[in-house]
């Protein structure tokens, strides 16, 4: 930033933080920030102006001191929003200042023009600060959701369950076949039990996965089982004409348990006491 | 390259260790027939353990295989097929629907008896 411009800002620094809080007392009424108390919020609005008052008299941009305070800002959840209105009025309070101190319409000129590209840039730095958070957020919840997503367990000698919960898509469809193929040559089962009562909907696509993953199993030597179908799945895998009699299907994960047991030759029987 | 077949009792076992390229499955496809007729067997494990590739023309073979030793009178059942290639023959929408199928060798054979009984 030229000096002329720095001068002027740090020399009037007292109004454009008045006028500022000002301004941005406006924003208070937001939604999402209505939950902060008033002295919260007016104190950390101050910390936000001195910050990035003190980049100016740093002339340094990128300052630690506002990165650490955007951090912060950040891990409360305050709003992306109210960073970039607190900057949009920034700017409009130092020209404000700039247009009082100087009447050459050239000078102005220069001058606002400096302002903008130095908000715009401390705009661009905070903006990725805050969107790098959340692809970091939404990249560790994609991978809790992984984790998650398709364990498959031994019960028995030769059986295995897959409980499926959630709803399935192709990216998940894909990680369960996989799953579920390595678990059979892993724990050599025999049967499987796909566990779909924690699948909400079952349309033509969730079927035709379900479908594909079974005859894959069947590829590899074991014998899928489809168990947990709830009425309601009953009617619409009916509805819409899916054909699941390839394979044996229960309606709870007992009566498959009961099936598979018998499908490998062995049964529960009750002790005599 | 020649697959070699060996005999055990009324049963033919086979275990493919080399990638399959047309040549040699064609070749395989008439070996196993032959052998079929030379020993009168009743069942054949083809073990697929070792092999990491099947294209659409190789599954067709072994599907035919599977439908011409039926009509020579002896079960076949397939052992040991990857993940990956269990992925890629579904994907070709190939499902070789009426060939029985087991993990292993050993549970192979006990399926072929099963099949042989029942």
């Amino acid at each position: 930033m030229i000096p002329k411009v720095r001068e002027n800002i740090l020399q009037h620094q007292d109004l454009i933080i008045e006028d500022w809080m000002q301004q941005i007392e406006k924003f208070r009424t937001d939604e999402s920030l209505q939950s902060i108390s008033a002295s919260v919020y007016e104190s950390t609005s101050r910390d936000f102006v001195h910050k990035l008052l003190l980049t100016v008299e740093e002339n340094e941009v990128s300052d630690e001191k506002l990165n650490q305070f955007v951090e912060r800002l950040i891990q409360m959840g305050w709003p992306l929003n109210y960073i970039t209105r607190g900057l949009q009025e920034f700017r409009k309070v130092s020209v404000k200042v700039i247009f009082q101190e100087t009447d050459n319409n050239e000078d102005q000129f220069r001058m606002i023009e400096e302002i903008e590209e130095w908000v715009d840039e401390i705009v661009n730095l905070l903006v990725n600060q805050y969107s790098g958070s959340w692809e970091n957020t939404v990249f560790l919840q994609k991978m809790a959701l992984k984790e998650l997503s398709a364990p498959l367990i031994p019960v028995f000698e030769n059986i295995s369950v897959m409980p499926l919960v959630g709803t399935i898509d192709t990216e998940r469809a894909k990680l369960i076949m996989e799953n579920l193929l390595d678990g059979v040559i892993e724990h050599r089962s025999q049967v499987v039990l796909i566990d779909i009562t924690g699948v909400p909907v079952v349309d033509t696509m969730v079927a035709h996965h379900i479908i594909q993953a079974s005859e894959a199993v069947r590829l590899v030597g074991a014998q899928c089982i489809l168990v947990g179908i709830r009425p309601e799945i009953a009617q619409t895998i009916v509805n819409l004409g899916i054909d699941l009699g390839k394979f044996p299907t229960k309606s709870t994960l007992k009566k498959g348990v009961e099936t598979a047991l018998r499908m490998t030759k062995r049964d529960i029987v009750e002790l005599e006491s | 390259m020649r697959i070699p077949i060996l005999k055990l009792h009324d049963y033919l076992l086979i275990s493919v260790q080399v990638e399959l390229d047309d040549q040699t499955a064609l070749r395989f496809q008439e070996d196993v027939l032959e052998k079929i007729h030379e020993e009168g067997s009743r069942g054949v494990v083809i073990d697929l353990t070792s092999v990491e590739m099947i294209d659409s023309f190789i599954a067709k073979v072994l599907g035919d295989v599977v439908d011409m030793s039926n009509l020579m009178g002896a079960r076949v059942v397939l052992t040991g097929i990857q993940p990956a290639v269990a992925i890629t023959l579904i994907d070709m929408g190939i499902v070789l629907d009426e060939v029985p199928t087991a993990l292993d060798l050993e549970q192979g054979l006990e399926r072929l008896q099963l099949e042989l009984e029942g």
